[in-house]
């Protein structure tokens, strides 16, 4: 191969590696939605807002932004399984232009107390590496699932009127 | 009040306010309580934990309607001509159809009971967590289909082999069959010969349905397959009773 040719194919290949969107071309912003509850607890919902922005001169394709939760209680970290709190888990674009937005949210249903921690995250067919969020942190507080003053009076106060129903039949 | 309707408050009123029929009720209420009582000292659960309460607790309901069917169809047929108190029902007026009417409305109104009596133990597990309308509406759509396969099934074997003992034993073992899903794990449902009995067995059927609007807080239009498993034995179970009942003999 001449000097010549070997130079013009290594510029065009240079070129077309700077031309396509890395992941440093992608922001991710998130940002809990103002509506939220101020101390959420289990079973309320939260919705977070997130803004994928393509930062870049050439349009990202083959975007996919997906939603993370962990767990941040000491002893207890652990990344979430998401199935039981959000239908919502990843938002995909087929291309993003130059500076264009991608404006998505995340709807929660909180299953579990404790401290958490969310984070969106994106990559793009031919990126390279991770665009990421902020994190967000939020806690959710205890709720009684199964209630003793709700079922001890159902648990007792059923059976007690099929009693009361049979001494009635027999002494009516 | 017709002849049907005679016979239906007579057999309600046999299951109900008899005193096996009470003593019936009071075990139901019992076991439920006892589910109960033990969930309370359990302070982990998550509301998806309470969601899987509330669908145990349907199951299990599902599962005593059907028992209650099944023994109440058997006695209807086998029960009535061991007493000897068949062949008097026979000589009424009543056609056949009618008398089966009437036994399944007697049936019906103490699977009504029974459910009515289920419910403040759904409310008590349940009205924190999610989908408990949804749950005794589901329980009231797909369960009574079921409980009603199995008492036509009952009646049905009742007919055909004629011993009271032998439809019980045969009833019941068809009855646990069915309901193991209850008590099988996912993944054992998962195998080929699992997902194929899910397939076809109406309690899976339900209980599928139950877990598909309960836990995963879908529609219950979404469960037309579930719907169509269930009505389909609850149609063969019904021919399987009027055929068997017509073929008894005075």
């Amino acid at each position: 191969m001449r000097p010549f040719t070997a130079t013009v194919l290594f510029v065009v290949l240079l070129a077309t590696a700077a031309g396509s969107a890395q992941a440093g071309d992608v922001s991710v912003s998130l940002e809990p939605a103002p509506g939220n509850p101020s101390a959420p607890r289990m079973g309320d919902r939260l919705h977070f807002h997130s803004v994928i922005q393509n930062q870049g001169q050439q349009a990202v394709d083959g975007l996919i932004a997906w939603i993370s939760l962990v767990q941040i209680d000491k002893g207890r970290e652990q990344p979430m399984d998401l199935e039981d709190w959000s239908a919502h888990k990843a938002v995909t674009s087929a291309s993003l232009a130059p500076g264009a937005k991608l404006d998505t949210d995340w709807p929660m249903r909180l299953i579990q107390a404790g401290h958490y921690r969310v984070v969106i995250s994106a990559v793009s067919r031919n990126g390279v590496g991770l665009s990421a969020s902020p994190f967000v942190d939020f806690e959710v507080l205890p709720k009684p699932v199964v209630e003793s003053r709700r079922v001890l009076p159902v648990a007792f106060g059923v059976p007690l009127l099929v009693i009361g129903a049979m001494l009635w039949r027999r002494w009516s | 009040m017709n002849a049907i309707g005679v016979l239906v408050r007579k057999e309600a009123g046999e299951v109900l306010m008899s005193g096996r029929g009470l003593t019936w009720l009071l075990a139901l209420s019992g076991m439920l309580s006892v589910f109960t009582l033990l969930l309370v000292s359990n302070t982990e659960l998550s509301l998806l934990d309470n969601a899987q309460v509330v669908y145990d607790m349907v199951g299990l309901v599902t599962a005593l309607g059907a028992l209650l069917a099944l023994i109440l169809g058997a006695d209807s047929v086998a029960g009535e001509r061991e007493r000897g108190t068949l062949v008097p029902l026979l000589l009424t007026p009543l056609s056949r159809g009618q008398i089966l009417a009437g036994k399944l409305g007697g049936l019906l109104i103490a699977w009504g009971v029974m459910y009515v009596l289920a419910l403040p133990y759904l409310w008590a597990v349940g009205s924190t967590g999610q989908n408990m309308t949804d749950a005794m509406v589901v329980l009231a759509v797909l369960g009574t289909p079921v409980v009603l396969a199995f008492a036509f099934f009952g009646m049905g074997l009742g007919a055909v082999l004629g011993s009271l003992r032998s439809t019980l034993l045969t009833g019941l073992v068809v009855l646990i069959l069915s309901a193991s899903p209850l008590l099988l794990g996912p993944s054992l449902r998962q195998a080929t010969v699992g997902r194929a009995f899910d397939a076809v067995n109406p309690f899976s059927g339900a209980l599928n349905a139950y877990d598909a609007v309960i836990i995963d807080s879908q529609t219950l239009i979404a469960q037309a397959g579930h719907w169509l498993t269930i009505l389909a034995w609850t149609g063969l179970a019904l021919w399987f009773a009027v055929h068997g009942f017509k073929r008894v003999s005075r």
